[in-house]
């Protein structure tokens, strides 16, 4: 037995050299740091740009870096590690980061403080990556997640936008319902995902409890979720949203979005990225809070991070990765590089430097964000392992509502049965 | 160095088993050297096959998170797939794309094959063009391209629309995204009609000439002599494409974007398996999945086999 456990380890370590590393050998003397993280080119131009200056500081680092698309970059990150060939600083996936640090994969970097200087992050920013009494990443930037709204549509149809602070649910669905009926179906008011964890966890958090509880376990009743997928349903049937169907999977590009494509008026995005969003649909988009904050029980949205920066534990070169990580966070001048690619920095020191020199357009999604920070919003809990689990019955449940192969009461069962089976609470 | 040397004291004692011929060995040592050296990719891709195919065996019995060492869980795995209901999807899907699609594919291609054994001029063009869905018919760019074809505004919503039907959405509507993949796998009918084509011109034409001659009708021919004397090319064929279906990954993983949505209607076996392995942190599950599909695709084999006495006519 323990002659084939040999013999696996033996493949798997030979794979990881012979393909996963494939990396140019560094000149005598350097450090080479391989860095990974998804997003597209505009975020690769951007973040090289901050690289740049970092080995310009350093001589003695080089850094290999590499980025794809976010929806297969997690399974591509699953197998480096498997093949013993971990990256040295990673995105981590918050609804990740448990699964790896719970098994010892990441590096704690409390141990670490002399390094990364942690001292100027935001509060949301350090509550957002703890886990326990450990910190295993630093978020990447800050944002949350915002209501946009075609103008140049509601312009073309006559339909007034709602006030952004103030609306609620039922006024999202009139004003989508307008554009519907003005455009001759032609441009659906709103489509959003019912499937998309933070959309959902906005709406849970608004009816008073917690999507996961601070103990990792299922928060969230059936009765908000049958109020959830019910919303979904009314408002496929009153032409708010397109009907089932209408929607295919077309990758998380803005511009292959449906709003770039003019078929929608308006749609739920992460803040951070409302720069391309707004490019792709034509340059004129609306930023609106999530309906409902105002009529709800208590405040639904959170501060969040698209990912974390996180680092291996079976680094080599942590003494340089985490160099790269405290440049990332607290240099004045990375983040000038990067801009709001990621969100607001997370070290509040930072953000409040960043801002003067911010395009107009950048400092809309900024502005929104530093507005939710210096509100009184209850804390989120960390996603528990098990969490991309759920995340994939809540895709497929939804399916279910949508083609009217379940009630909302039937799926909201299912979803809380599969969740808690997830979760093994 | 220390490879090649290894590779040449294989070489040897494969050699003396397989030939078991030490004369004959002796006087063409050189004639064989050639041929192990051809063959030598073909060892050292073994290697990557033979590895982690143990690798999975072992892991079959052990909880493997991929990132700690795996712990021996004995039938731990095989226990927990009689409860797992995507599974059970998972098999169902697999089964109902199998034996829809090979069965409608064979049949395609067997007819296609007859229709351009009749002698018509530009055989090759069209051999060609037929077969060239199957070269790309497991391939991303064409799965992509009938994701469009079949999109909501696609081109066969488009036409439906002209008779006032208004189609579903072929790849989001749980009822038809399998149905499309059906149809997808049906087109790429090209290799088996290209081994049919093959067989069917192997048969002698006098067989027809004689049966003509007593006033045997086409379909009685066909019955009678076209079936029978290709029945090694139909069952060489069946047996084929009835393990590649059972392994289909690309058409259910682009199509779903990896989900094997919508509504798990396209969670294919394998897909499913990956999912487990390499989105969920379950590689001993993934690896003990691996092998009950090994069992089930050899006893599908074994099947066939066993059935062939029946209704496979070899004429030597």
């Amino acid at each position: 037995m323990a002659g084939l456990a040999g013999l696996a380890g033996l493949g798997l370590s030979a794979c990881g050299r012979g393909f996963g590393g494939g990396d140019d050998e560094p000149a005598a003397g350097t450090v080479q740091l391989n860095m990974v993280w998804w997003g597209d080119a505009k975020r690769a131009e951007k973040t090289q740009a901050a690289l740049d200056i970092f080995q310009r500081k350093n001589p003695g680092i080089t850094i290999k870096t590499e980025y794809q698309d976010s929806g297969p970059y997690k399974d591509k990150l699953a197998t480096r590690f498997a093949a013993g060939d971990a990256p040295d600083l990673m995105a981590m996936r918050m609804d990740s980061l448990r699964e790896y640090a719970d098994r010892g994969a990441l590096l704690d970097l409390t141990s670490h403080s002399g390094a990364v200087d942690l001292s100027g992050l935001s509060e949301s920013a350090r509550t957002l990556a703890a886990v326990g009494d450990k910190t295993y990443g630093v978020p990447a930037g800050l944002n949350a997640i915002g209501f946009v709204i075609n103008k140049t549509l509601t312009d073309k149809y006559g339909v007034q936008i709602p006030d952004g602070n103030t609306w609620s649910w039922a006024d999202l669905s009139t004003f989508s319902q307008a554009i519907t009926k003005a455009s001759g179906k032609k441009v659906y008011g709103t489509n959003f995902d019912a499937s998309t964890l933070a959309n959902l966890i906005v709406f849970t958090r608004q009816q008073g409890e917690d999507f996961y509880t601070a103990d990792g376990a299922l928060g969230v009743t059936e009765a908000t979720m049958v109020a959830w997928f019910d919303m979904f349903n009314q408002m496929r049937a009153s032409g708010a949203m397109p009907p089932a169907g209408f929607i295919e999977d077309v990758g998380s590009s803005a511009e292959a979005s449906y709003l770039a494509k003019g078929s929608i008026a308006s749609q739920i995005i992460p803040t951070n990225n409302f720069l391309v969003y707004k490019e792709a649909a034509g340059g004129n988009l609306a930023l609106l809070r999530i309906p409902g904050e105002t009529q709800a029980k208590r405040r639904g949205q959170s501060v969040d991070c698209p990912h974390l920066w996180s680092i291996a534990s079976a680094s080599k070169h942590q003494a340089e990765a985490l160099k790269l990580l405290n440049f990332l966070v607290n240099d004045i001048d990375a983040s000038k590089a990067t801009g709001t690619t990621r969100g607001v920095p997370a070290s509040s020191k930072i953000a409040e430097e960043l801002k003067p020199s911010l395009t107009p357009d950048d400092q809309v999604a900024t502005e929104y964000l530093i507005g939710l920070q210096g509100e009184n919003l209850p804390r989120s809990y960390t996603y528990p392992p098990g969490s991309s689990k759920i995340q994939s019955s809540l895709e497929s449940i939804a399916t279910e509502v949508e083609f009217k192969r379940q009630t909302p009461q039937q799926a909201a069962k299912a979803f809380i049965d599969a969740g808690r089976k997830a979760l093994g609470k | 160095m220390t490879s090649g040397t290894t590779t040449r004291a294989l070489a040897g004692s494969v050699a003396s088993d397989v030939l078991a011929a030490p004369r004959r060995r002796r006087a063409k040592p050189r004639k064989d050297r050639a041929g192990y050296l051809f063959l030598l990719p073909w060892f050292i891709g073994m290697l990557f096959t033979i590895i982690p195919f143990f690798a999975s065996l072992y892991l079959a019995f052990t909880d493997y998170n991929l990132l700690n060492a795996p712990q021996w869980i004995g039938f731990g795995n095989f226990r927990e797939m009689l409860d797992d209901p995507l599974l059970r999807q998972s098999l169902k899907v697999t089964f109902i794309y199998t034996f829809v699609s090979v069965p409608l594919s064979l049949v395609v291609a067997l007819g296609v094959a007859m229709m351009l054994n009749r002698g018509i001029r530009g055989l090759s063009v069209y051999r060609a063009v037929f077969y060239l869905p199957s070269l790309l018919g497991g391939s991303v760019a064409i799965v992509l391209l009938w994701k469009y074809i079949f999109g909501f505004d696609g081109i066969v919503n488009g036409f439906l629309g002209w008779f006032g039907i208004d189609g579903p959405g072929w790849t989001t509507d749980p009822d038809y995204a399998l149905t499309t993949l059906i149809i997808l796998h049906i087109w790429t009918f090209g290799s088996p009609m290209v081994i049919f084509l093959a067989g069917l011109r192997q048969i002698p034409t006098m067989y027809y000439e004689a049966a003509a001659t007593d006033g045997a009708s086409r379909w009685r021919q066909f019955r009678s002599i076209t079936l029978p004397l290709l029945s090694p090319i139909i069952f060489f064929n069946l047996i084929q494409s009835l393990i590649s279906s059972f392994q289909t990954f690309t058409q259910g993983f682009i199509m779903s974007g990896g989900t094997g949505g919508p509504a798990d209607s396209t969670i294919f076996y394998n897909l499913y398996l990956y999912q487990q392995g390499f989105s969920q942190f379950h590689m001993g599950y993934a690896s003990a999945m691996a092998w009950v599909l090994l069992v089930i695709i050899a006893a599908f084999t074994a099947l066939n086999f066993l059935a062939a006495k029946y209704w496979v006519f070899y004429d030597n």
